[in-house]
């Protein structure tokens, strides 16, 4: 497209007010994170730490066992995204192009299940773990995790699929692949922005996930970040200084995550490389 | 729900036309939907069910587990008749309508400008990811610390600036407690709806575009007849899981307000987590449960025909 | 798109059939889940108890842990018995959430829990807490301070062993009342004075700080105005009798506290954390706050105020030593345990002289056993138990096993009192109907 050059510098205007909009919040949560206690609550506050610290950090590891906490969230957290993702792609591809029966019924059910109040699920559930005798294993966690992301991620790879256009199922057949050769060949490779969307969703919400992993896993070897950090807190004290540092340490590994498959977002679907 | 959706009827269609040839794929397609469907079942079908009977039945805990008496539609008609229910279900509602159709239209400004410009997309992506990807009662607790009335930095800003003479108590009336818990929302969660319009668009062949500038159509011209008839299934994506994240809006003003001031910000899951994990009115509970996803069943279907309309007239 | 919607709808009425359905099925389910592995009754012998023990508690203090020390203690003196900690929540709702599920699904672990003060009834109620009377000897209950076993005790049985109180002060900037040459206040008219004028003067940013967020933390609050003011939310046959004119005076006071000035608007979102960082950075005369509080001030890391802080008991109208809210946490123990005598043994070993004076003397937490606490030493721990003899206490309202439900009626429509959208006379009428509703076991 013919783009002017004012144009060009409006919509870098737009974008960059957008990021330090949604930056200057974090800002004041990673700033907080430097200063000393006494200086959390000081008015008025300080922009930049008077004295700068890291007893935060070093709290988080030291007084709380943080480091078991983020252990056990990559364990959980990566099984998950990578089981959503798989069998989330095969159903989303199913229920987008292949004539199976009951679809409408299929996506409604969907919808109902990703709508119902978790705290409302968690007393059933916990019976469900203790019968099995999974409390206080990464399965307990896992499982749940999985079956509560599916549905949306359902939803978004049948969206992706359905972008991608039919006709090449048909190509495919002719030259004779097999249904599960044309999807891992040629529909898997085409929806790679939708895997990511999808993964980045799971991951998302299973790293942050709170009431399950605070009721299924009780031992402190098995906590999660979410349940590790609402632990900082003592009865009359929110150490804001402690949660904001472990919290920005558990951003990170987001953050690596997409500079890692940044390539698959930007790029995404290579212009032309599908024709409606 | 299914037309609006896109194009599953074309399979469809299909389907009826050629029965006996489809029938490997159609069992293809089955086999790809079975671990999915027995993970999700597996998982979700006894609790829902249970859930479900709880909420008709009189819940006691007792040295035996659960004891459930029966008792048909009584722990709806607590509700019905209680006016706290509706103030919560009248207060989620326009929270999630009005947090939804924010966050609908920034996301779609912020993909479209990510989209456009050649630099600065992965640090954009970076930085969407940040606030969603917080521990939603850490972002609460954030937001708490930033709108705090006597030391909150909101105050030390807009003071610094000569805006307001006094630290202002934000949190404490009904109208800003109101507001400054949708602002808390719609900074973590634009995000989300971000990264679903971003991967619509960038599935959008840019030959479209061609075509449409080649007819001589202007950018807005542009956006109303390319970009959104195609998007629809995306944005209908976005905002469908959006609302029912919103109807589950429990940390922020339980961290924030307490769901005051009085009981301005008591949204359904905040009554519903009083009726379970205070009160240990299981019934109820449960009943506030599954009303919770009926109204957001009707909702979600209300949006789906008049987007479905929406789309159809910019089309 | 009609059809669709009818489509919709009729698979959902579909799956409510379902639901009714299998229900029975799910409900027998349960059933048969939860075992009793209690006792029928009769002390048990505690001497050879061995084995793990699972303790379910929150953080209690600051910096080093109160509950590693004890368990360190207790398994010194108890070779053959091992304390598992169990980490709960310091949000009561979460750490009750928790604790339901758990033991309301039959689980035998934590075996012994911390609960707040105000549980017992609900819990007995529920089930969720074992009547320790029925195998504790009589005369283990003759350890703790009087009026402590009462709050612990629903329908004649006991279901908790008092663990540590809690308790509010009054704590004041002694520095700026002597540069104002002012007394240290005796009444809560005289507080309220002072604070104004040390406002005028210049001398502190706001007057008085509590805490009045929509949270327990402000029934408590307004519990302490109302028995000054000679008023009660039930008698003691539990009919509801709040509303009075005693009540109407304890509410006009909060609501005047807040209207001229002494205490900051602000005050409608503070809980505790809130208002104590703002008396830590100076910035208020008067504080109300829990035992903590004294520690707290007087922690260089993260208060300016040290060495410039007094502390008297709760004052009421028109004179000293008001009631102060009993707080504080029991030992309950799950019913379903399976080691019965060895938790037993940890009860009994956690409310004795050793635990408690570690307790008090190392931590400053308020001990419930009669002997540590009339220890005269304590009185060099910290001003606040030298002061103690002259608090007057006053319970919630928490012998009802909707008691939840009670504080929620308080609470929040003193909130929105506090925050200035109900008038005095509305709040109490509001307050009187959702009380009568909430102990008669209706409502939300």
């Amino acid at each position: 497209m013919v783009e002017s050059r004012w144009q060009k510098v409006l919509g870098y205007v737009v974008l960059v007010l957008f990021l330090v909009v949604i930056l200057l919040p974090f800002y004041w949560m990673v700033i907080t994170s430097f200063k000393p206690t006494a200086e959390v609550a000081a008015y008025p506050p300080t922009a930049w730490p008077q004295r700068f610290t890291w007893e935060h950090y070093v709290n988080a590891f030291t007084v709380h066992h943080f480091g078991i906490y983020i252990r056990n969230s990559i364990v959980v957290t990566c099984l998950t995204t990578v089981i959503v993702v798989i069998l989330s792609s095969m159903a989303g591809f199913a229920l987008a192009r292949l004539p199976v029966r009951g679809k409408t019924p299929t996506l409604v059910f969907l919808l109902i299940i990703s709508m119902f109040p978790a705290i409302a699920i968690v007393t059933p559930l916990y019976m469900f773990m203790r019968g099995l005798g999974w409390l206080n294993t990464y399965q307990a966690l896992i499982i749940p995790y999985t079956a509560f992301n599916l549905p949306f991620a359902i939803w978004i790879m049948r969206n992706y699929f359905l972008q991608v256009p039919a006709a090449l199922l048909e190509a495919a057949k002719m030259d004779g692949a097999s249904i599960w050769q044309t999807f891992w060949r040629i529909y898997v490779p085409l929806t790679t922005p939708g895997l990511f969307t999808a993964a980045v969703f799971t991951f998302v919400a299973s790293w942050t996930e709170f009431f399950m992993a605070l009721v299924f896993n009780s031992s402190d070897t098995m906590r999660t970040i979410p349940v590790g950090i609402a632990l900082f807190s003592s009865e009359f004290n929110v150490p804001y200084g402690d949660i904001f540092a472990g919290s920005i340490v558990s951003i990170l590994p987001i953050v690596v995550l997409v500079i890692l498959f940044r390539r698959w977002i930007v790029s995404g679907l290579t212009a032309g490389a599908v024709k409606g | 729900m299914k037309p609006s959706m896109g194009a599953a009827s074309v399979s469809e269609a299909a389907g009826e036309r050629g029965r006996d040839i489809l029938a490997p794929d159609r069992r293809s397609g089955y086999a790809m939907m079975l671990p999915a469907v027995i993970v999700i079942l597996g998982v979700t079908i006894f609790p829902i069910l249970y859930s479900m009977w709880m909420s008709l039945n009189d819940v006691r805990i007792t040295l035996n587990g659960f004891q459930l008496s029966f008792i048909g539609l009584a722990n709806y008609s607590t509700l019905v008749h209680s006016g706290m229910f509706w103030h919560s279900v009248w207060f989620t509602t326009y929270y999630a309508v009005v947090t939804v159709v924010v966050e609908l239209v920034l996301g779609m400004l912020i993909a479209l400008a990510i989209h456009r410009v050649q630099r600065l997309k992965n640090l954009s992506l970076v930085v969407m990811l940040i606030p969603w990807s917080l521990i939603t009662v850490v972002s609460a607790q954030m937001w708490a610390y930033i709108y705090n009335g006597t030391y909150g930095v909101l105050n030390g800003i807009l003071q610094g600036l000569g805006i307001i003479q006094a630290p202002v108590t934000w949190l404490g009336s009904e109208s800003g407690a109101i507001i400054c818990t949708m602002v808390a929302d719609i900074w973590k969660t634009t995000p989300f709806v971000v990264i679903i319009l971003l991967g619509g668009l960038q599935m959008i062949s840019q030959e479209y575009f061609e075509a449409a500038v080649m007819d001589g159509a202007n950018r807005w011209q542009v956006f109303w007849k390319v970009t959104f008839p195609l998007m629809r299934s995306s944005i209908a994506l976005a905002a469908l899981f959006r609302i029912l994240q919103a109807f589950g809006v429990f940390d922020l003003p339980f961290v924030l307000t307490g769901g005051g001031p009085g009981t301005a910000t008591t949204s359904l899951a905040i009554l519903g987590e009083r009726s379970l994990f205070q009160n240990l009115h299981f019934g109820v509970g449960a009943a506030i449960a599954v009303s919770t996803v009926l109204v957001v069943l009707i909702l979600s279907l209300i949006f789906l025909s008049a987007f479905r309309g929406m789309a159809e007239e910019g089309a | 798109m009609r059809n669709k919607v009818w489509a919709i709808a009729s698979s959902v009425m579909a799956a409510g059939l379902l639901v009714a359905g299998c229900g029975g099925g799910a409900a027998t389910n349960n059933t048969a889940a939860g075992n009793q592995t209690a006792g029928q009754g009769g002390t048990v012998d505690l001497s050879k108890a061995s084995g793990t023990v699972v303790w379910a508690a929150s953080p209690i203090t600051t910096g080093t842990d109160l509950r590693t020390a004890l368990i360190q203690a207790f398994e010194k003196s108890h070779p053959n018995i091992h304390v598992q900690l169990q980490e709960q929540s310091t949000n009561t709702d979460t750490n009750r959430g928790s604790l339901t599920t758990a033991i309301g699904s039959g689980s035998s672990t934590p075996d012994v829990y911390m609960g707040d003060v105000v549980w017992p009834a609900q819990f007995a109620n529920s089930q969720l807490a074992l009547p320790l009377d029925e195998y504790l000897p009589k005369d283990f209950w003759d350890r703790f301070s009087s009026g402590l076993v009462d709050g612990a005790t629903y329908q004649g049985h006991i279901y908790g062993a008092p663990f540590f109180a809690d308790t509010a002060f009054l704590f004041y900037r002694k520095d700026l009342l002597q540069k104002a040459g002012l007394p240290v206040p005796t009444s809560w008219e005289q507080v309220e004075q002072e604070a104004k004028t040390l406002q005028q003067k210049g001398l502190v940013k706001y007057g008085f700080i509590w805490q009045g967020a929509s949270y327990e933390g402000l029934t408590c609050n307004f519990m302490e105005y109302l028995a000054d003011a000679g008023g009660q939310v039930m008698d003691s046959s539990g009919n509801v009798t709040i509303n009075s004119p005693q009540t109407q005076k304890a509410l006009s006071f909060m609501q005047d506290l807040v209207q001229s000035g002494v205490t900051p608007k602000a005050v409608v979102t503070d809980q505790e954390p809130q208002a104590m960082s703002l008396f830590d950075q100076g910035q208020v005369a008067f504080l109300r706050n829990w035992t903590y509080a004294w520690n707290d001030s007087q922690n260089p890391q993260n208060s300016k105020v040290v060495g410039k802080v007094g502390v008297i008991p709760l004052p009421t109208f028109g004179g000293p030593n008001g009631y102060s809210c009993v707080g504080g946490w029991d030992l309950m123990v799950n019913p379903h345990t399976k080691n019965l005598a060895a938790a037993l043994a940890f009860v009994d070993w956690m409310t004795g002289p050793e635990a408690q004076s570690i307790l008090a003397k190392q931590f400053g937490e308020l001990p419930t056993n009669k002997q540590v606490a009339q220890d005269p030493s304590l009185k060099q721990v910290s001003p606040v138990f030298a002061v103690l003899d002259k608090v007057k206490f006053v319970p919630r309202p928490a012998q009802t096993p909707n008691y939840p439900q009670v504080s929620q009626a308080i609470y929040s429509n003193v909130n929105q009192m506090l925050s200035g959208s109900l008038s005095v006379s509305d709040t109490l009428q509001k307050m009187e109907q959702q009380i009568k509703s909430a102990v008669s076991g209706g409502g939300l």
